[in-house]
């Protein structure tokens, strides 16, 4: 082996001998960053609290419509799991004057088609179209979201779509571990109740679909965003006319969690897997707090990105999986903190011992200014793409609105970046990331496991 | 408001031949360097951003026959290093100077590209060009992408439902001809067994500026980039390229049908693909509107027939090309459809659907073509402004290479046009015959919980 890389060595540096460059080259120096300006945006509110914000972008002439009800599977029950999902689904089949057939025809003549989401904390009806399109695209799913038909024939072939998508969704061992990760934290608020069970499914009706739609659909819950390349007068002509006249509806009201830190560990079993999914992280700061940027600077650099410690080790140094990430999860008011791989079972434990590691390294020494100074730069670079796409700018207007924060979250986010310590990250290193406190989900073969889980105890006990 | 103004600037001075409210054009300036690289640059001022691609004209198709999934690995090893970047220096560079970084291997092309600042386009065409003129080949390096690739195919096929279905699987039932035939991510043996040497002669044979094509996107300035394209390509040395093999696949005359056992699924599924006809025939622009009005939206005949109507499926996916999009692929190709169904419905009912659907065909008006063509008009905008401008990037690079004319860029619409409901029904006959197909159906054999 010795000798072939002598001799690869050599065949590069005649490579680079052969074509003048004999020493070693450095990258030229960047020229001068350029000025970045959020795009403007207009607001307007209806009489009914229906809101909209319009923002013209880009030259491509395409135009995104979104329209944002904050409701979800946060006002689902105990037993209710799914039926906002169902809901949505039930709404997408058409209003009390179009079918799903014409309704489809007519937005693929737009060159889109209706999308209904069901989240968390917001339910979605948009479309992206050919921007001469802008106005009858509004009109079609204001429609959609206020005159829904609810048809009482696709009640059965809907619940039987949701109890596929189920067990199709649960074989995969990614949501598994979500799943369990967040009843373990979440307990007994909707956010720890990821998924149903079949029978709850059966059990859906008709009216329970419309009783959900009555009790939380309405103005005051719904902004409208136009993103893109569009007829600012006619758009809010149409926005007027298809949403004037709907009733004001319920307030917005999220029942807040109450995330536990619980350094519980659990395992799901999959026999003979060849690798773990594992998941481990513990209750944070959410958007509202002071040091949430701060938060977020310090899970870029420990494993939010790809340059980040944790991934360098496992997977650039070690090879012990492909996509290691970690990443901060908001709910209203509440956010988790987590950090997700799939490792080659026999290095579970190994995985686990390096991720502590890396965190307690950053717990016991500040990060040089020059490493800290590569992640803000590559935090104020994402932050420009971020808003540079239409759907990019509708997701960063929409959290704004969800945390309730001032444009300043944006307009001074650049700035607040570039004003995080090396021993501002070590603090937070500290009071936010202590692996003793953290919930761990394992997915994989069991009786490989078991036999590597002292890593992780072991990890725990130094503090 | 910046960004709006000069949005508004680049239409006024681009968009000037056609009346029609949604005509955009690309801006496209297309030449060569003496050793061979196509350079294409189209300006975009919307963001101060700018993409920087390189696409060598080498896929997996074209990998040494016992090295299944080589020139994947391959890719992964274009960011360990070279000589003046060391391991991780190149993702630094673009990483900690507000940037991202990736690449892919495809059927045809391998590519890798940056989306950056926009005061970054120098450093990141030397870098690019550094990559292309040597890598710092190392078995350590080796070693660590064995493992992280080896992991990447097991947390995408080997430990997933459904796992490689069908867009790994069906090229390897659907093709006769090796090529087309083999698993591009390639079998964990083959994957241990590469070897320094095949990195190094791989790289000798098809990473040369005459095999390639760089692209850039976005806010820069066509003189400045032409200089350092001039500046840090110019000087590296052409190679001879090996004669392509040949990759055509025979015509198909039998129904072919198969059975996979899926261990960690509980559903079963069907993928439905049939063999494409040549690329840029009238034929293949019948099949990008075909495949319009079959399965792309809640419009589209198998959405209506097997959602809609018979509730087999919650939802249908399909398409020319799952690993891309019908313009970026150069060779044999396959058009699928595929869905999750209940075990309670047979493969054979959901076929008769298929079927009917292609029957239907027959009748298509000129009305739905115009339709189909919206739709496509629409997505190709959606190409065309996606992620940042790597789309864009991504059609100028492929024509460039492909074609040697990234230009077809703006001229695709009129194609699609010219397609006639006679057309229809000649690519019908053709190619949606049942002779041309392959089907392949996942038998579900997880344990339920």
């Amino acid at each position: 082996m010795k000798t072939l890389k002598y001799i690869l060595s050599l065949a590069i540096l005649s490579i680079v001998y052969s074509t003048a460059f004999a020493q070693k080259q450095t990258p030229p120096e960047g020229g001068t960053p350029r000025d970045f300006q959020l795009p403007e945006k207009k607001l307007n509110k209806l009489p009914n609290g229906l809101s909209s914000t319009l923002v013209q972008y880009g030259a491509i002439p395409k135009v995104n419509i979104n329209i944002i009800i904050k409701t979800g599977n946060i006002h689902e029950g105990p037993k209710e799991v799914w039926l906002g999902d169902f809901t949505g689904n039930l709404m997408r089949e058409g209003t009390t004057t179009m079918g799903f057939k014409t309704i489809s025809r007519k937005v693929a003549s737009m060159g889109g088609s209706v999308n209904v989401t069901t989240g968390l904390n917001q339910m979605t009806i948009s479309g992206s179209v050919l921007s001469e399109f802008a106005p009858d695209l509004i009109k079609i799913l204001a429609d959609v979201v206020i005159n829904p038909a609810f048809p009482a024939k696709e009640v059965d072939r809907l619940k039987n779509d949701l109890k596929r998508n189920l067990t199709v969704q649960m074989s995969s061992p990614q949501n598994q571990a979500t799943d369990k990760f967040r009843s373990l934290i979440y307990k007994d608020h909707p956010y720890g109740r990821v998924y149903p069970t079949e029978e709850m499914l059966n059990s859906y009706t008709l009216e329970m679909s419309k009783g959900f739609y009555e009790k939380n659909f309405g103005a005051k819950r719904t902004v409208v965003y136009a993103v893109g390349k569009f007829n600012e007068e006619a758009v809010n002509k149409a926005i007027e006319e298809a949403f004037g006249k709907w009733k004001e509806g319920p307030e917005v009201n999220y029942p807040v969690a109450n995330p536990v830190t619980t350094n519980e560990v659990a395992m799901i079993d999959r026999p003979n897997a060849p690798q773990t999914t594992v998941l481990m992280g513990l209750p944070t700061l959410d958007p509202s707090k002071p040091d949430y940027l701060s938060l977020q600077v310090t899970n870029s650099l420990l494993g939010g990105s790809f340059g980040s410690r944790i991934t360098s080790n496992i997977r650039e140094d070690k090879g012990y999986t492909y996509s290691p990430f970690s990443t901060i999860n908001t709910g209203v008011k509440v956010a988790i903190w987590y950090e997700q791989a799939d490792v080659t079972t026999e290095h579970t434990g190994a995985s686990l011992n390096e991720i502590s590691k890396e965190i307690k390294r950053l717990q016991t020494e500040a990060p040089s200014k020059e490493e800290l100074q590569g992640i803000q730069n590559y935090e104020a670079g994402i932050f420009v793409l971020q808003n540079s796409t239409p759907g990019g700018i509708i997701n960063q207007l929409n959290f704004l609105d969800l945390h309730g924060l001032s444009d300043s979250y944006l307009t001074d986010r650049v700035k607040n970046i570039y004003a995080v310590t090396p021993e501002k990250i070590q603090q937070m290193a500290k009071d936010y990331f202590k692996y003793e406190d953290m919930t761990l989900v394992l997915v994989g073969d069991k009786k490989q496991l078991t036999k590597q889980i002292k890593a992780h105890q072991d990890a725990r006990k130094v503090k | 408001m910046p960004a709006f103004l000069l949005a508004v600037a680049l239409v006024a001075c681009t968009g000037n031949e056609k009346t029609n409210e949604t005509s955009f054009k690309v801006p496209v300036d297309y030449y060569k360097l003496d050793n061979g690289l196509r350079v294409v640059l189209s300006e975009d001022h919307t963001s101060p951003t700018v993409v920087v691609a390189v696409y060598y004209n080498i896929g997996f198709r074209i990998e040494p026959k016992d090295r299944t999934g080589f020139a994947h690995l391959f890719e992964h090893m274009m960011f360990q290093g070279s000589e003046n970047l060391p391991k991780g220096e190149f993702d630094k560079l673009t990483q900690r100077n507000g940037g991202i970084n990736n690449g892919s291997t495809r059927f045809d092309f391998t590519n890798y590209f940056e989306v950056m600042p926009a005061h970054m386009l120098e450093p990141i065409l030397w870098a690019e060009a550094d990559r292309m003129k040597g890598l710092f080949i190392n078995q350590d390096a080796l070693t660590n992408q064995q493992g992280v690739v080896k992991n990447e195919v097991k947390v995408n096929v080997l430990n997933q439902p459904y796992g490689g279905f069908p867009w790994l699987d069906m090229p390897q039932y659907a093709n006769e001809n090796w090529f087309n035939a083999h698993n591009f991510y390639g079998d964990l043996a083959d994957l241990d067994s590469a070897k320094l040497e095949d990195v190094d002669s791989f790289f000798k044979t098809y990473y040369s500026p005459n095999n390639a094509v760089v692209s850039v996107v976005g806010d820069f300035s066509s003189e400045d980039a032409k200089k350092f394209i001039q500046q840090y390509f110019g000087a590296i040395p052409k190679v001879e390229l090996p004669v392509k093999p040949d990759i055509s696949e025979p015509v198909q005359d039998k129904e072919k049908r198969f059975t996979k056992e899926d261990l960690l699924a509980n559903k079963p599924a069907i993928a439905v693909a049939y063999k494409m006809p040549d690329r840029n025939t009238s034929e293949y622009f019948a099949m990008g509107l075909i495949d319009q009005l079959m399965v792309q939206g809640g419009d589209s005949k198998l959405y209506q027939k097997l959602v809609q109507e018979k509730g087999y499926t919650g939802g249908v996916n399909g398409g020319i090309n799952y690993l891309g999009n019908m313009y970026n692929y150069n060779g044999p190709m396959i058009w699928m459809a595929d869905l999750i169904y209940d075990a309670n419905v047979s493969p054979d009912s959901i076929l008769n659907e298929v079927d009917k659907a292609v029957a239907e065909l027959n009748n298509v008006t000129q009305e739905d073509l115009d339709m189909a063509l919206v739709k496509i008009r629409s997505s190709l905008y959606d190409d065309i402004g996606g992620f940042f401008g790597v789309g864009r990037a991504d059609l100028l690079s492929c024509f460039a290479l492909f074609d040697d004319d990234p230009s077809r860029i703006n001229t695709l619409e009129e194609e699609f046009k010219k397609v006639t409901p006679d057309v229809i029904k000649k690519t019908v006959k053709e190619y949606l015959r049942s002779t041309n197909r392959t089907i392949l159906i996942v038998d579900p054999k997880a344990v339920n919980p």
